[in-house]
C-alpha cells in the first residue's frame, strides 16, 4: 500500500476530490496548510498599507491506495490540480507498512475497500 | 424473617420511577420523588445501624434540594460530635449504597470542621443546600447554621463570589443560552445557575423577590426554565446511562423525540427542542445575571417612568453608555410600557436604537435584555425567525440571534479601531468608513434569512429591506447596510474557492463591489461575522486568501480597470449582446459570455460581439483558423476577425500573413479566453488596392494556415516582402516603455515607431522568440506612426518580473525596429 499526499491549490480541491471519486476513490483526507516552495512569500499592498505574506495557503490531500492503484490517483490528482501556473503544488508518493480499520479491525487492502 | 435489603430495594424503586415516566418527562416531580426514596432508604439504613446519638445524616447538594437526577450522585454529609465510632456508622450507611451499584458522594464532619470546609467556595455552597435526613436534629443545626450566617454576615461580598463563581464558569463551559452544545448544569444558564438564585436567598436570608433581587415574573421564568433543564438534563443521563450534563449534537434526535418535539415545517424536531432549551436557558441567564448584579450593585427600585417605545431604548442606550446595571425600578418600567404588536419608528427611537448598536459589548447586553423581555422582536418583527434558532454547520457555534447580535458588536469593536492592530487592511478598511450605522445595521442584520426556508441570502435581502424601511433608514444607509447583507459571503467564499489569479475574476467581483469602500466595508464584516461565528472560521489560512483578494481587487480599482462606471457599462454591454443573441441556446450565451475576458465585453461593440458569437462558439479544430471580415468604421476599411487556438507567436503569424496578402493594418485587438482561444481583432485596410477581394482573404487563410501546420517560413517571406517597399523617408523614433505597474498580472510594453510593411510581425515575433505570450494588445496607427501596447506573461502565465528578461526585451525589440 501507498500513501499519496499532494499539495494542491484552495480552489483546485474540488474539482480534485471529484476526478478521484470517478476513479473509484472512496475515502480521502484534506488539511488546509500554509507553506511556500518556489513560490515564496511575499509582500502585499492595500491601499498603501504593506504587509507581508510568509507562507501561501494550500490543502494537502492524504489517500491511502492499493499498490495498483496508485498510478491512476496520481494521474487524477495531476490533472485535476494543473492551471499551468506558478504554485500548482506537489506530490508524492510513500510506502505504507500497516492499515487498520478502527471499527472493524480489518488490515490491509481490506481497511481500504468499501 | 427474610433479610431485607434497603439498598437493593431503593435500586429497584429508582428503577421503577425510570419507568414510571418516559425518559423525556422526568422533571421536578421525579426528581423529587428520587430524593424522597433515597431518604427513606437512608432512614432505614441509620436505624439498622443502630441509630447512634450524636449523628445526623444531612443531604447536601441536588439531593438537599430535592433535585436528585437519574445518574447523579448521592450527595451525603455525615455529621458527627467528635465520635470515634463513627467510622463504623459510616460504613453501614455506605457500603450497602455501593453494593448497590449507587453513586455516592459523601464527607464526614464535625460542626467545627464545617465551617471550616466553606473555605471551598463548592463545599459551602453544597452546605447551604443542606438539610436533615436522619439523626440529631440539634446537631445538624448546630453543623448548618454557622455557615448559613458566614454567608449571612457579607450578602454583597458572598454575591460577589457567586458572581465570580457564574463568570469562570462561563468561560470554561460558555452558554446554555445559545451554544450549539450546552452544558445544562455548568453552563450559563444552566442549572447551577438556578441553584444559585437559592444560594443567594439563604445569603440574603429572605427570598429573592422582597430583596427587590428578582421580580415575580423573572421568578416565574427560572421556574418554568429550571424545569424544563431537569427534564433535557434527566433525558441525557437515561439515554446515556451516564452522568453527562452534556447536549451533544448526537444526543439532540432522540432527546428531542423523548421531549415530544415533532418536526414543523420550517422547524425540525432537533432544531424545535434547541430553541425551547434556548429559551429557558436565557431565562435563567438573565435573571441569574441581573440578580447578581442587583444584590452586589445593590440598586434601587425607585420607580422609573418610561412613556413609549422610544423612551426605552433611550433608557437602555444610557445604561449601555454608563456601564449601568438595570435596576428592577427600571426593568419594571419597561415592562409595563404599553407596547403595540409592531412598533412605530421614530426618530428618536432610530436614535437609541443606533446608540445601541455603536455601544458595543455593552450595547449586545441590552440586546440580550430586550430579547429576555419579549421587546425586542417587536420593534423588529423578523427577529422572530431568527431567536433561538439553532444552526447546523460546523462552524457555528451559536444560535442565528445570538451570532447577529455577537457580529453587530464586534463591527462597533472594529470600528473604534478596538480590533486587530496587527491587520494593516482592518485598519485601513476602518479609516475609510464613511457610513458606521450601515456597517452596524449590517451585521446584525446579515443573516436575519437564516429562517430555515432555503438559500438564507436572497430571504435575507428582502427581511433587511423591510426592516430598514420600517425603521426609517433610507438612502445610502439603508443602500450600504442591504450591500452587506447581498454580499457578505462574496469575500469568504470566492477566496477559498475561486482562482485568485484569474483576471477576470477579480473584475468581476471589482464590479459586483463597486466602490473601495464596499470592498473594505465587507471586510470588516467578513472579519466580524467569523469573529462572532467560532474559532475556526478566521484561521490565518482563511485570512490569507481573504486578504488576497481584497488586496487584489483593490488594486483593479486603484488602476481604473473597474469601477461604477466600468461595472454598468459591462453589465448594459452583456445585457445587449444577450437580447442580440436572443434564440440561441441560453447556456451557449452563458458560456460565451464566460468564456471571453471582461476586457473584450468592454472593448468591442455588442452587434459585432454577437457576429463574433458564431464563429467562436463551434469547438475549433488545433490547427483551424476561421476569419470573419465586414466593413470597417471608416469607409474602405475593413473589420476582420480572427479566431485560432491560441499559441506563442499566433499574433505575429496573423500579422505576417495580413502583411504578405497586401493587407494593412489600422489598428489590432487580441483578446484570449479563458480557454486560450485567440479572437484578434483587426482593421485594415488594403495595401494597394481599396478593395480586399474575397480572393485576398482566401490567401491570407492558406497563408496563415500553412504557417500554423508549419508548411512555411513566415518570417523569410515577410523580409523579402519589406525589401522590395522603401522604408518611411524620416523615420520618427523608436520608443519603447515597460511598465510592471499597470496590471496585476501582465507586464505592459508600450512601443512607438514608424508604420512599415511588417511592423506588427516584427514586434509579436520578438515576443514570441523570447517566450512572452500575449494576453492582450491594443495596437494603434496614427498618421503614419504606430502606438501599440501588448500585455505579455512568461511561459507560466506570470508577469514577468526579472530584470535581465525584461531589459532583454526592451534591447531585442531596438535590435529589430531601429533601421
Amino acid at each position: 500500500m501507498k500513501l499519496v499526499t499532494a499539495i494542491v491549490k484552495p480552489h483546485r480541491i474540488d474539482d480534485v476530490k471529484d476526478a478521484l471519486r470517478e476513479i473509484g476513490v472512496s475515502g480521502l483526507t484534506t488539511t488546509d496548510v500554509e507553506g511556500f516552495g518556489r513560490q515564496r512569500g511575499h509582500t502585499e499592498v492595500y491601499r498603501g498599507a504593506e504587509y507581508q505574506v510568509d507562507f501561501v495557503p494550500k490543502v494537502k490531500v492524504e489517500i491511502v491506495v492499493d499498490d495498483g492503484d496508485v498510478d491512476g490517483v496520481v494521474d487524477a490528482i495531476v490533472k485535476a490540480a494543473r492551471t499551468g501556473k506558478i504554485g500548482d503544488g506537489k506530490l508524492w508518493v510513500g510506502e505504507v507498512e500497516r492499515v487498520m480499520r478502527i471499527r472493524t479491525g480489518e488490515m490491509g487492502p481490506d481497511a481500504l475497500s468499501g | 424473617m427474610s433479610v431485607s435489603d434497603p439498598a437493593a430495594d431503593l435500586r429497584e424503586q429508582l428503577r421503577a420511577l425510570e419507568r414510571a415516566y418516559t425518559i423525556g418527562h422526568h422533571g421536578p416531580g421525579a426528581a423529587r420523588r428520587r430524593a424522597g426514596l433515597v431518604d427513606a432508604c437512608l432512614v432505614d439504613l441509620f436505624e439498622r445501624a443502630g441509630a447512634p446519638a450524636g449523628v445526623a445524616i444531612l443531604a447536601i447538594g441536588g439531593y438537599g434540594r430535592m433535585v436528585q437526577l437519574p445518574a447523579s450522585d448521592i450527595d451525603l454529609l455525615v455529621v458527627h460530635d467528635d465520635d470515634a465510632a463513627i467510622g463504623a456508622t459510616v460504613d453501614a450507611l455506605l457500603y450497602p449504597l455501593w453494593d448497590a451499584g449507587l453513586a455516592v458522594g459523601h464527607a464526614v464532619r464535625t460542626p467545627a470542621e464545617c465551617l471550616a470546609a466553606t473555605e471551598r467556595f463548592d463545599a459551602w455552597t453544597a452546605m447551604l443546600d443542606g438539610r436533615l435526613v436522619a439523626g440529631d436534629e440539634t446537631l445538624a443545626e448546630r453543623a448548618l447554621a454557622p455557615v448559613r450566617a458566614r454567608a449571612r454576615e457579607d450578602p454583597v461580598g458572598f454575591a460577589r463570589r457567586l458572581r465570580d463563581a457564574a463568570d469562570a464558569r462561563r468561560g470554561r463551559f460558555g452558554s446554555s443560552a445559545h451554544l450549539l452544545e450546552p452544558d445544562l448544569k455548568e453552563g450559563s444558564g444552566g442549572l447551577r445557575d438556578v441553584a444559585s438564585l437559592g444560594w443567594l436567598a439563604t445569603a440574603l436570608g429572605t427570598d429573592l423577590e422582597s430583596a427587590g433581587v428578582v421580580r415575580a415574573r423573572e421568578r416565574a421564568a427560572v421556574d418554568a426554565g429550571a424545569a424544563f433543564l431537569v427534564r433535557a438534563r434527566s433525558a441525557v443521563q437515561l439515554l446515556t446511562g451516564r452522568r453527562a450534563d452534556r447536549l451533544v449534537t448526537e444526543l439532540q434526535p432522540d432527546v428531542a423525540r423523548e421531549m415530544g418535539f415533532i418536526d414543523e415545517p420550517g422547524l425540525l424536531a432537533t432544531d424545535g427542542l434547541m430553541r425551547s432549551l434556548f429559551e429557558h436557558a436565557r431565562n435563567v441567564e438573565h435573571v441569574a445575571g441581573l440578580a447578581l448584579a442587583r444584590a452586589t450593585a445593590g440598586t434601587t427600585r425607585d420607580p422609573v417612568v418610561i412613556a413609549d417605545p422610544g423612551a426605552i431604548l433611550e433608557a437602555l442606550a444610557d445604561a449601555a453608555e454608563g456601564g449601568e446595571v438595570l435596576s428592577v425600578g427600571l426593568l419594571d418600567a419597561i415592562e409595563d410600557v404599553r407596547i403595540p404588536d409592531r412598533v412605530d419608528w421614530d426618530a428618536r427611537t432610530r436614535a437609541a436604537f443606533l446608540r445601541l448598536l455603536r455601544a458595543g459589548r455593552s450595547g449586545a447586553g441590552m440586546f440580550d435584555v430586550l430579547d429576555r423581555v419579549g421587546l425586542l422582536a417587536r420593534f423588529m418583527p423578523a427577529w422572530a425567525g431568527v431567536r433561538c434558532r439553532p444552526q447546523r454547520d460546523p462552524y457555528h457555534r451559536s444560535t442565528v440571534d445570538a451570532h447577529l447580535v455577537a457580529a453587530a458588536a464586534r463591527m462597533a469593536e472594529l470600528l473604534t479601531a478596538s480590533g486587530d492592530a496587527g491587520d494593516p487592511i482592518e485598519l485601513a478598511a476602518v479609516a475609510q468608513v464613511e457610513r458606521p450605522d450601515a456597517m452596524l445595521l449590517g451585521a446584525l442584520l446579515h443573516d436575519v434569512g437564516k429562517i430555515g426556508a432555503g438559500g438564507h441570502v436572497p430571504i435575507g435581502v428582502a427581511i433587511a429591506r423591510d426592516t430598514l424601511e420600517a425603521m426609517g433608514v433610507a438612502g445610502p444607509v439603508r443602500d450600504l447596510a442591504v450591500f452587506l447583507v447581498e454580499e457578505h459571503l462574496l469575500l469568504p467564499d470566492t477566496a477559498t474557492r475561486r482562482d485568485l489569479s484569474d483576471e477576470d475574476l477579480l473584475l468581476d467581483i471589482a464590479a459586483r463591489v463597486g466602490t473601495p469602500e464596499r470592498l473594505g466595508a465587507l471586510y470588516l464584516l467578513a472579519k466580524a461575522d467569523a469573529f462572532a461565528t467560532g474559532p475556526a472560521a478566521w484561521t490565518p489560512w482563511r485570512e490569507t486568501l481573504v486578504r488576497e483578494l481584497v488586496a487584489k481587487v483593490q488594486r483593479v480599482f486603484d488602476r481604473g480597470e473597474m469601477g461604477e462606471e466600468l461595472a454598468a457599462r459591462l453589465a448594459e454591454r452583456t445585457e445587449r449582446l444577450r437580447q442580440l443573441l436572443d434564440g440561441e441556446p441560453e447556456e451557449q450565451i452563458d458560456r460565451f459570455i464566460l468564456r471571453v475576458p471582461r476586457s473584450y465585453l468592454l472593448a468591442v461593440d455588442p452587434a459585432r460581439a454577437a457576429e463574433h458569437f458564431r464563429i467562436v462558439m463551434p469547438s475549433l479544430g488545433r490547427n483551424e483558423v476561421r476569419t470573419m471580415s465586414s466593413e470597417g468604421s471608416r469607409a474602405g476599411t475593413y473589420e476582420v476577425v480572427v479566431v485560432a487556438s491560441d499559441r506563442p507567436g499566433l499574433l505575429s503569424w496573423i500579422a505576417g500573413a495580413l502583411a504578405i496578402g497586401g493587407i494593412s493594418i489600422l489598428a489590432a485587438q487580441a483578446f484570449t479566453t479563458e480557454d486560450r482561444t485567440a479572437i484578434d481583432v483587426f482593421e485594415v485596410e488594403g495595401a494597394f488596392e481599396p478593395e480586399i477581394t474575397e480572393a485576398r482573404w482566401r490567401a491570407f487563410r492558406n497563408t496563415l494556415r500553412r504557417t500554423i501546420e508549419g508548411s512555411i517560413s513566415l518570417e523569410h517571406r515577410v523580409r523579402e516582402k519589406g525589401r522590395h517597399y522603401p522604408r518611411p523617408r524620416t523615420p520618427s523614433p523608436v520608443t519603447i516603455r515597460v511598465l510592471n505597474d499597470v496590471s496585476e498580472f501582465s507586464t505592459v510594453i508600450e512601443v512607438g515607431a514608424s508604420d512599415r510593411i511588417g511592423l506588427l510581425h516584427d514586434i509579436t515575433r520578438t515576443f514570441a522568440d523570447l517566450h512572452l505570450g500575449v494576453h492582450l494588445a491594443k495596437v494603434a496607427t496614427f498618421d503614419g506612426r504606430v502606438v501599440d501596447a501588448f500585455y505579455v506573461r512568461d511561459e507560466l502565465g506570470r508577469k514577468v518580473t526579472e530584470h535581465s528578461l525584461l531589459s532583454g526585451v526592451e534591447s531585442a525589440l531596438r535590435e529589430r525596429l531601429e533601421p
